[in-house]
């Protein structure tokens, strides 16, 4: 059947087939299953846009949960009912006062959520462009430092450690189904296009690309702003499901988490990053209830334990696959290497 | 089509240094390139002919003297934009995009320099017929021999449609005959493509029948530039090359 399918068009199939999986498993089980299913698939979204930059430059971001957290925000200001932000934030500061009265449908909640930390990805676009290897990973690190301490201490506007509160329930399985296939699938365009391309040629050997006239710093800011977009999206959908959080659900402990998923799954790879994020959101869930005492009659295991064999986990994997179970390769593309290392052509 | 009036005839390093902490890598070299022509780079090993592809092509900026395009002063010209300008390179040790297809790794060249992208596969398709890289067009280039590792190299810098092409010892690892036949390629696409060739190579019998000239480096100094002929007679030259043996 897969025949039929143009090969370009593959990948995406399968990879919404994975997310459709989850989905359909979160629709028969419970109300904990359809949990985290829906965390699943949110997930899925957020490693579609971290891998649209990390896969295709190879240069892995530790930040990206600081778009999460402003397309969060964004969503919760666009979402929660009026009524209830005028007792929230009393203390608005008056450029933003607006936003008391903003009042927006959960699509647009999320294409803006997205838009916000796109701006984000902007304002940052010209450092990443520039920086490579370990410089970059450190100044991603820094943008999430910067955007956890701004979101923290500016209360009047993020209420700082207490909740955002009172965001009516609107990511439902079949929405975040929806808007994960949708990353995938812009996630896909942009590692086909031509940006894309270049990109991934600068990752394999970046002189040669120079050298082939690639403007690799452009296509580092494309990627990012774009992947910026779709982490922001994700940040939406999780507000939108979740209904209240603090600033802390994004700091290191969501980085680590997602770090998993796409180091599990293969950094390089939009299928690694979404085999892993399916494959790590059900390992969590399982971590969780054993950490809580489920699998071992009751006594909860000391706070800590879920993310040390997590970390356990991908010790493993980066030991007996160093890039991932996926390496740089994509699900149903036939990344062809000669069977046998390729016999000189005999001169006759 | 650009006429060759229009663009530029030829590539030039005027009285070019470079050093490296005290070490001169290229110590004041003059020498022209001019399109169609193969001009063969030779020297013993350490004598400066990296540097000076390296200078002509924006990876280093030379420390005195300049390199030209005609009359263009390109010193200050990063590599990318030298590649626009029609001046591109090869790495000594063959260097692809190895998890792209060898294919992906020459459509890359024409999307470089601006090809929309069926031109650019267009390109890719015709310049992998011509190098005999067809077959191995679907296939990853870090599955390739050494050779056409090479090959793939040597495809993708024509894909960016050159006018100066510098080639760091393309027949490097190939026995005589091979490093010949691949020579005597390159020169049919110069000649066909007026294209100006800088031809890095170590081995003197390998560029004799193949460059029209011959420039001579050692210790980042110029021996001697000529004909092939008028140079292996030099004295300096067989000094260098066979001193050691007599
Ligand atoms: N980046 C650098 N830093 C310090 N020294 C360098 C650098 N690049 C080259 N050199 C030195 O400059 C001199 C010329 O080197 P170059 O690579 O140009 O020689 P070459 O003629 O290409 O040699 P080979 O035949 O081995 O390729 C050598 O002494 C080398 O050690
Ligand atoms: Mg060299």
């Amino acid at each position: 059947m897969m025949v039929l399918v143009p090969e370009r068009a593959r990948t995406p199939l399968i990879l919404s087939a994975i997310a459709a999986l989850v989905a359909v498993l979160g629709a028969v089980g419970g109300p904990t299953v359809q949990r985290v299913a829906v965390l699943a698939l949110v997930s899925i979204v957020f490693v579609a846009g971290l891998s649209t930059f990390s896969a295709n430059s190879g240069i892995m971001s530790f930040g990206h949960v600081a778009f999460m957290a402003l397309g969060a925000y964004t969503a919760a200001f666009l979402t929660i009912p009026a009524p209830l932000k005028a007792t929230l934030f009393t203390q608005l500061p008056e450029p933003l006062a607006f936003l008391r009265d903003v009042q927006s449908s959960f699509v647009v909640a999320v294409v803006v959520g997205g838009l916000v930390a796109a701006v984000l990805g902007l304002a940052t676009a010209p450092a990443i462009a520039r920086l490579t290897g370990l410089q970059s990973g450190i100044a991603t690190l820094a943008i999430l430092m910067v955007v956890y301490n701004v979101l923290s201490s500016w209360t009047s506007v993020t209420r700082g450690s207490s909740s955002m509160i009172g965001i009516p329930q609107a990511t439902t399985l079949w929405a975040a189904l929806g808007f994960a296939v949708a990353a995938i699938a812009v996630a896909w365009a942009y590692h086909s296009s031509r940006s894309g391309l270049q990109l991934r040629a600068s990752r394999e050997d970046y002189w040669s690309s120079v050298a082939s006239g690639v403007a690799v710093g452009r296509h580092r800011a494309t990627a990012w702003v774009l992947s910026a977009f779709l982490c922001g999206a994700a940040g939406a959908l999780y507000a939108c499901f979740v209904t209240s959080f603090n600033v802390s659900a994004f700091f290191l402990s969501a980085t680590f988490g997602f770090i998993v998923m796409v180091v599990l799954g293969g950094y390089l790879s939009l299928s690694g990053a979404v085999l892993g994020a399916a494959v790590v959101s059900v390992l969590q869930e399982v971590l969780r209830r054993f950490q809580d005492g489920q699998f071992t009659g009751g006594s909860a295991l000391p706070a800590g334990v879920a993310d040390l064999l997590l970390a356990g986990v991908l010790l493993f994997v980066l030991i007996k696959f160093p890039l991932g179970l996926m390496g740089a390769r994509e699900l149903g593309l036939r990344r062809r290497r000669a069977s046998v290392k390729q016999k000189e052509p005999v001169e006759a | 089509m650009a006429t060759l009036s229009e663009s530029p005839s030829v590539l030039s390093m005027r009285d070019a240094g470079v050093h490296f902490d005290g070490v001169k890598a290229v110590d004041g070299v003059s020498l022209t390139v001019s399109r169609g022509e193969v001009l063969g780079l030779i020297g013993p090993n350490g004598s400066g002919k990296t540097t000076t592809l390296n200078l002509l092509s924006g990876m280093l900026r030379p420390t005195s003297g300049a390199v030209l395009l005609d009359d263009r002063d390109l010193s200050r010209l990063s590599m990318r934009r030298r590649v626009r300008e029609g001046v591109v390179r090869t790495y000594q040790s063959g260097r692809v995009f190895g998890r792209l297809t060898v294919f992906e790794n020459v459509e890359v060249a024409g999307l470089g320099v601006g090809l929309r992208r069926g031109a650019a596969r267009d390109m890719a398709r015709t310049t992998l017929a011509q190098l005999g890289l067809e077959d191995v067009a679907h296939l990853t280039a870090d599955s390739l021999t050494a050779g056409r590792i090479r090959t793939t190299a040597i495809a993708r810098a024509l894909a960016a449609q050159p006018r100066f092409l510098l080639l760091d010892e393309p027949a490097a690892g190939q026995n005589e005959s091979e490093a010949v036949q691949l020579i005597e390629s390159i020169r049919g696409f110069a000649r066909e493509h007026s294209i100006g060739v800088l031809l890095v190579e170590h081995d003197m019998s390998v560029v004799m029948g193949t460059c029209d000239r011959l420039h001579v480096l050692d210790s980042g100094r110029t021996v001697i530039e000529g004909e092939p002929q008028r140079v292996r007679k030099d004295p300096q030259v067989i000094e260098i090359y066979f001193g050691k043996r007599e």
